[in-house]
């Protein structure tokens, strides 16, 4: 074979198939979320035809913000929340439904993909109602054990109301990842049990030794994704349960973003605070990364 | 997942845009009121203009109106008479609860329409008007008469706004803040319905000791407890004299300093230590404080003029909106009603100026005032005698108080956005023991002397 | 096939959990029905689950049906949603696949660069975007939406699959190149059916995305014809929010959540009877 000719084949070939998605993703993601970023430096309202450029202003401003201090607090706290609550819970319930043969599993993977389904503002406006203090099931619940009517103000303590927008974060994030879990699973080979089976190994030893490093990718990629959602996208929980209070005691980056570019008109403090969850992100996923370095087992 | 949650952010982000109503606008409550249908538009006949001001207008005109609680009736209707009468011009509306953000990107780009509705998050005056994108109305307003021959200036209930001297935008609704009862609950109980800070503190003792929560308000949106109990309160304190709001929003330390802001914010201190104001406000929107409030759950709501229409659907047979613009002043003192209106302007790069001013004379004639109270079931701006109309009677009633001599009429103040949000903050932190009225005001000030800089 | 449990203790238990989070998914789709027929006063005066009031109002359903044309905007959601997620799946199996199997110069680089740009808000994006797809005469247009849709899939696209195909046996590739497969070939034939569950996945979970869509749409499409389902219904939301018309609110909520179950429902199943890579050999 004529290396050079092999080779000129494998570059064509890869190039093929990276071209026409790069082309897609260069112009119409790349470039107008550059263009969105590099607003970070100009002085905006959001609506005026005029901006002024100000540099690192914008930067200089948030470092000395305690709301994006707290924001950031907020976003790490609901990061290393969900990783925990939703990878347990996911994996837990993968595995449930795949390798033990229960024959309603079928019933159950459909149905524990319902709140991906529903809109989040749907899940919102449940788990208000839940956390209602007047006639929410929460308080309605609890007052079944005391004597007197229950009414604390979920949503309303002045330090701690983060802790309660984790509940429907991790509820509304699992089932994404449970099916993501389930898929990798499927795709263990069956004889990779058996075999162990034969060698008399328990559920618990073939969890550990079979299951987890043959979906570590999977893992991987869940709590990475996780991770990044969260930074991104815990806006949306965070807006419709409580638009960052009482007091911007429950800001997160999305949400002070949202409300410093389209409310306060500051669009170009709201970039660079999009321009911060970029570089954050990058950087905990690096350290993720770091830490969860383990080879991707293939199968053999 | 990401675009998951996007997609989720964006519903999110928009359906709390919306509910937020208005938010963003210079403390302009959220227009939620509930487009009623059929029994309010009757009898009332279109007002015919009776004669065209103008030569034939001719060309594209393009209005950008937003829908919210007052519905799309009236500027339906209007507008089609407005086509009516001007058979060569090409009227386009852009109206609907979304449709500032859509024109969002027309204003950026330099190609905005040509009249506009300013009302709904996402849009404010003041903004626009540094933002350099609303035509300088100033000397045409001087001179400019409606389709009957009036002055503009002559029949509009409130004075346009003033940025530096300059008039860019015209108001046209005029709504209340105030505070709102059950007459028919009180009338019930016995409890006397208030006139002072006095007798409202007391009937709240007794509505208090009968168990029934005295106070509601929303936290989640405190320019409700802000415009209807701080900024009266802050008047009362100051003899009277609302300037003080308007240094305010002008970004005046010393205002925020003056003693009758601390004497304003003690009274809502007085409210929270007496154990007058419902524990779960801090966590509710307006819709949650005013269905406990129909309810009867609680007795008194801060709110605006918009509320009874907005509920309609949801009000209780039996029940009687009791309001008075503000509970905060001393006995003996006057009533301080802080009004909030919804204003129209043109763009500066409008296409069509002539036919945006044409339209301006045309819808603030006085038969306009009863056809948009009718439609909308809010107050006009217009100096019109609606007492004849089909206007509901408790935009009836606002109109008496808004027409006595001795209601101090604060005219519409739009803060800036920073520091009406920290203003906001401040007054939800204090509500549920925070921080002290001297935090509120430093808190306060050191954003005004940021934003001045 | 798989393993039975023993321990009928450790059994219930796991049943109870199922079951126990079963009844916590389950409860808003049941309330989201229930509400949707019932009135305003039935919605806030009494218990927000509890059961509606005789007669259930199936008029919320028609009027929202009837009143907002709802067929229309079921197609172009129809078109937009299919379009946009084969596009995105397939442009981001190639690239995935290249990516997680080949060894090249910027891979990685390029790798980052997908994922990088999942890192940003994409709110800020949008103010740009409007002015690039309008110099390129593509708003209010399907195609540009699709273009956009698919584009905003390709970076998830490519992280998910990467994960999947870079767990696939090396020896399949070796094997199909010894059977005298070109590159495309073994591609096509071989590692893109090998990843089924994968691409299924990602589909189901690019069809939720792009179904349920609303900013960009809002953004990007002004004329009321071309809407797609999200951004009429985000349109009816905001007006029946002042209205506070629950009932239809949620009938509408409804209308948008049934169709993607049903597709869920279909598809979990693919998922499920996955195909094992050993069994192939």
């Amino acid at each position: 074979m004529n290396l050079g000719t092999a080779k000129w084949q494998r570059n064509v070939f890869i190039a093929s198939f990276i071209i026409p998605t790069l082309v897609f993703f260069g112009i119409f993601t790349i470039y107008p979320v550059v263009k969105g970023l590099y607003y970070a430096f100009f002085d905006w309202s959001g609506m005026s035809e005029h901006k002024n450029f100000v540099g690192l202003d914008n930067f200089k401003d948030m470092f000395n913000d305690p709301i994006v201090w707290r924001a950031i607090g907020n976003d790490y706290f609901l990061v290393a929340g969900k990783i925990i609550g939703i990878m347990i819970l996911a994996t837990f319930f993968a595995v449930a439904l795949t390798r033990f043969g229960f024959k309603l599993a079928g019933f159950f993977r459909s149905i524990f993909f319902i709140p991906n389904v529903i809109s989040v503002v749907v899940v919102g406006v449940l788990w208000n109602f839940i956390y209602n203090p007047q006639i929410g099931f929460l308080n309605a619940f609890l007052s079944l054990f005391t004597k007197e009517k229950v009414t604390i103000t979920w949503l309303g303590f002045p330090a701690h109301t983060i802790w309660m927008l984790l509940p429907p974060a991790i509820w509304a994030g699992i089932g994404f990842y449970m099916i993501l879990l389930i898929a990798a699973i499927q795709s263990i080979p069956e004889s990779y049990y058996e075999a162990a089976n034969i060698e008399g190994a328990g559920e618990w030893h073939q969890f550990w030794k079979i299951t987890v490093p043959l979906v570590w990718e999977q893992i991987k990629v869940s709590i990475i994704n996780i991770m990044m959602t969260t930074l991104n996208g815990s806006f949306v929980i965070v807006w419709i349960m409580t638009e960052g209070g009482p007091d911007n005691s429950t800001q997160v980056m999305g949400s002070y973003l949202y409300q410093m570019a389209f409310r306060q008109f500051h669009f170009g403090y709201g970039a660079a605070i999009g321009f911060v969850i970029m570089v954050l992100s990058l950087i905990t996923t690096i350290v993720l990364q770091r830490l969860m370095r383990h080879e991707s087992v293939e199968m053999s | 997942m990401m675009n998951k949650k996007m997609a989720a952010v964006s519903i999110a982000a928009l359906m709390a845009v919306s509910l937020v109503g208005c938010g963003g606008n210079n403390n302009a409550a959220p227009k939620e009121e509930v487009k009623e249908p059929v029994k309010e538009e009757t009898a009332t006949p279109t007002p015919t203009p009776t004669e065209p001001e103008t030569a034939k207008l001719t060309g594209d005109f393009e209005i950008q109106y937003f829908v919210g609680g007052y519905g799309d009736k009236w500027w339906k209707k209007v507008i089609a008479e407005f086509q009516a009468a001007n058979p060569d011009l090409k009227v386009k509306e852009s109206g609907g609860p979304k449709i500032n953000d859509q024109m969002k990107p027309r204003w950026i780009g330099g190609t905005p329409p040509d009249f506009v509705y300013i009302d709904g998050a996402g849009l404010n005056d003041r903004q626009m008007v540094e933002d350099d994108q609303l035509e300088d109305l100033t000397d045409w307003l001087k001179d400019a008469k409606n389709i009957d021959g009036d002055l503009i200036t002559d029949i509009l209930a409130q004075p346009a706004q003033q940025f530096d001297g300059k008039v860019y935008n015209i108001p046209l609704v005029l709504n209340s803040w105030g505070m709102f009862w059950n007459k028919a609950l009180f009338k019930e109980k016995g409890w006397a319905e208030p006139t002072d800070f006095d007798s409202f503190l007391a009937v709240s003792e007794k509505i208090k000791a009968d168990g029934i929560t005295p106070f509601i308000h929303t936290g989640k949106y405190p320019y409700y407890i802000n415009g209807s109990v701080l900024y009266p309160a802050i008047v009362s304190a100051n003899n009277d004299d609302y300037s003080i709001l308007q240094d305010m929003a002008a970004n005046k330390v010393e205002a925020f300093e003056s003693p009758a802001v601390l004497t304003a914010l003690n009274k809502i201190v007085a409210l929270r230590d007496k154990g007058f104001i419902d524990k779960a406000s801090i966590q509710i929107n307006h819709t949650d404080s005013q269905m406990l409030f129909l309810q009867n759950k609680d007795a008194f709501i801060p709110n605006g003029l918009w509320l009874p229409n907005e509920m309609s659907k949801d009000v209780p047979a039996g029940f009687e909106f009791g309001f008075i613009p503000s509970v905060t002043q001393s006995p003996g003192g006057k009533v301080v009603a802080n009004t909030s209106t919804a204003t129209v302007a043109i763009a500066k790069k409008a296409k069509n100026k002539d036919a945006a001013k044409a339209f301006l004379q045309f819808i603030f004639s006085k038969g306009q005032a009863s056809q948009w109270a009718e439609l909308s079931g809010a107050p006009s701006n217009i100096k019109g005698d609606i007492s004849a109309s089909n206007a509901p009677s408790h935009v009836k009633d606002a109109a008496k108080y808004l027409t006595d001599p001795n209601t101090v009429v604060i005219p519409t103040i739009t803060y800036n956005a920073d520091v009406d949000k920290a203003m906001m903050d401040a007054t939800d932190a204090l509500t549920i023991s925070t921080i002290t009225p001297e935090e509120w005001v430093k808190r306060v000030t050191d954003v005004v002397k940021k934003v001045s800089k | 096939m798989t393993k039975h449990i023993k321990n009928p203790v450790v059994k219930l238990i796991i049943y109870a959990i199922l079951i126990l989070w079963g009844i916590s998914v389950i409860y808003p789709l049941v309330w989201t029905v229930l509400d949707s027929v019932k009135d305003n006063q039935q919605f806030f005066f009494n218990a927000p689950w509890s059961l509606p009031k005789f007669p259930l109002l199936w008029d919320n359903f028609s009027y929202v049906w009837s009143k907002y044309n709802f067929s229309t905007y079921f197609m172009n959601s129809l078109i937009i949603t299919v379009g946009s997620t084969l596009l995105a799946v397939l442009l981001s199996a190639m690239t995935a696949y290249v990516l997680a199997r080949y060894k090249f110069r910027g891979s990685n680089l390029l790798f980052l660069l997908y994922i990088s740009s999942m890192m940003v808000p994409f709110v800020l994006a949008l103010i740009p975007l409007f002015f690039l797809m309008n110099s390129m005469g593509l708003i209010n247009t399907k195609i540009g939406l699709i273009f956009v849709y698919t584009s905003s899939l390709l970076a998830f696209g490519v992280f998910i699959l990467v994960g999947f195909f870079k767990s696939l046996p090396k020896e399949l590739e070796e094997a199909a190149i010894v059977d005298g497969a070109s590159y495309y070939g073994t591609f096509f034939k071989v590692m893109l059916p090998l990843s089924q569950p994968g691409l299924i996945t990602l589909g189901i979970v690019n069809v939720l995305n792009i179904w349920n869509e609303y900013i960009v749409g809002t953004i990007l499409i002004n004329d009321p014809t071309q809407y797609t389902l999200p951004v009429e219904i985000g349109v009816m939301q905001a007006e029946m929010q002042y209205r506070t018309e629950w009932g239809p609110l949620f009938a509408a909520l409804l209308i948008t959540i049934v169709p993607i179950l049903i597709v869920y429902i279909i598809f979990q199943r693919q998922i499920a009877s996955g195909i094992t890579a050993g069994a192939v050999k």
